[in-house]
């Protein structure tokens, strides 16, 4: 399976930033900071298990729920 | 009144203190900054500034040189003084920097004193103001904590100790802190901008950290060789000339075509030691010095055309300065805020979003 890294980290950012893009861009740099690029993962990105715990327990810290 | 700027040399705090005062004058403020040289006793300059604006919240820190419109300075104390028509509300409080899960209480307390919580405050209308105890290694998770709770932007610096690298100070009315951060809610209320300016271009290489131990700021591998080795070469320089390149070859954490620089500091056995955190994995771009003066006043310049800034409070890298004074530039970049009134200093790292390094953050307040 693929994409689902991807789509986690969609999730977390509309979620986060309600279609606010300059929030939005400032959580992209967020997750950077935090060591989660969201520029290297695309819909054909394997579904990592280890880079999905991470994204999942990043947006526990930023208080925001994500389904797997 | 609106925005009003001081500076003094004198050595004696009450002295330095009513030379402030008389400055500023009969002003009543919402909110005064000073950034103070370390020679001045923390407890007492702290004390003094406070005694001469009861009625304002005061906020500041301990520094490595402070800058103030038209000058780098040492050994002085500046101010700023900011009035209703500048700033329409500020709230403080300190963040002991023992757990970042300290900053949510602080935040949960200033956002409910402005009638929010800290998710629901407006980033178009408050802005958060930010000085760290410089010596503390807690920005990077203070930082992400704040941001975990907050989508406004923060902004600021670590307080310095004039190299001493000893002991740093934070202050907030009358009080001085150690292992503590100020943290205010402005509502700027006339709109603000920010500056995050760096003076680099890429060097065309990569370096990604394979080994490292975060807490320490420590690198002990890039991309599988010995930390020092791996980046003597991407600079194209021998191991034993490596340290030497740190302030003109630092590496970059790539935003986009944004860097958050990432400074190293000194050179351990076979592992690099940096300012600020290098996470595992994440590849970093190895950075080439350019010109500070001309990127700042450029950038400064753009601002102020597209909306005309009232003040500038400038948290700029100890780095950055200590590379000014070796091209005898300090004079000159000084007077880039020669018709702006600004204060700042030099810090031990600078806050926007995160923690980084050589790197200029301001918090611009429009006119």
């Amino acid at each position: 399976m693929a994409g689902k890294v991807k789509m986690l980290i969609d999730s977390l950012i509309e979620q986060r930033s309600q279609g606010n893009e300059a929030i939005a861009s400032t959580t992209r740099t967020k997750l950077l900071l935090k060591g989660v690029n969201t520029t290297i993962f695309t819909d054909d990105s394997d579904d990592d298990p280890a880079a999905i715990n991470v994204i999942l327990q990043v947006a526990n810290e930023m208080g925001i729920s994500l389904e797997v | 009144m609106s925005v009003k700027i001081a500076k003094s040399q004198n050595s004696v705090i009450n002295s330095a203190v009513d030379e402030i005062r008389a400055t500023l004058g009969d002003t009543n403020p919402a909110l005064v900054l000073f950034f103070a040289s370390s020679t001045y006793e923390p407890g007492e300059i702290s004390k003094a500034m406070k005694k001469v604006f009861s009625s304002s919240t005061v906020i500041g820190c301990s520094t490595a040189g402070e800058i103030i419109s038209g000058h780098m300075l040492t050994n002085s104390v500046v101010a700023m003084a900011l009035d209703a028509d500048t700033i329409s509300s500020v709230h403080a409080g300190i963040i002991p920097l023992e757990s970042p899960a300290n900053a949510d209480t602080t935040l949960k307390s200033l956002s409910g004193a402005v009638g929010s919580t800290p998710i629901a405050l407006d980033p178009a209308k408050y802005v958060g103001l930010i000085l760290f105890d410089g010596l503390s290694g807690a920005e990077e998770s203070t930082m992400e904590r704040i941001g975990d709770l907050t989508n406004i932007q923060v902004i600021g610096g670590s307080a310095g100790d004039d190299l001493a690298f000893s002991k740093t100070f934070v202050y907030l009315d009358g009080n001085a802190y150690t292992n503590t951060a100020v943290f205010a809610i402005l509502e700027p209320k006339k709109g603000f901008d920010i500056i995050k300016t760096q003076s680099f271009c890429s060097l065309g290489k990569k370096l990604t950290p394979t080994k490292v131990d975060t807490a320490t700021r420590k690198v002990i591998e890039f991309d599988g060789k010995p930390a020092a080795v791996a980046y003597a070469e991407a600079v194209g320089v021998p191991l034993s000339e490596a340290a030497s390149r740190f302030m003109k070859n630092p590496v970059g954490l790539m935003a986009g075509d944004e860097p958050f620089v990432r400074s190293p500091q000194r050179i351990e056995g076979d592992a690099v030691y940096f300012y600020c955190q290098v996470r595992e994995g994440l590849e970093l771009e190895v950075l080439s010095s350019t010109n500070i003066i001309s990127d700042t006043r450029i950038l400064l310049e753009e601002k102020n055309r597209t909306a005309p800034v009232e003040a500038v409070i400038n948290f700029n890298c100890i780095l950055r300065t200590l590379q000014l004074r070796e091209e005898g530039k300090e004079s000159e970049y000084g007077k880039i805020f020669s018709d702006i009134p600004t204060i700042g200093f030099s810090t031990y790292g600078e806050e926007y979003i995160g923690h980084i390094n050589q790197t200029a953050t301001m918090l611009l307040l429009l006119k």
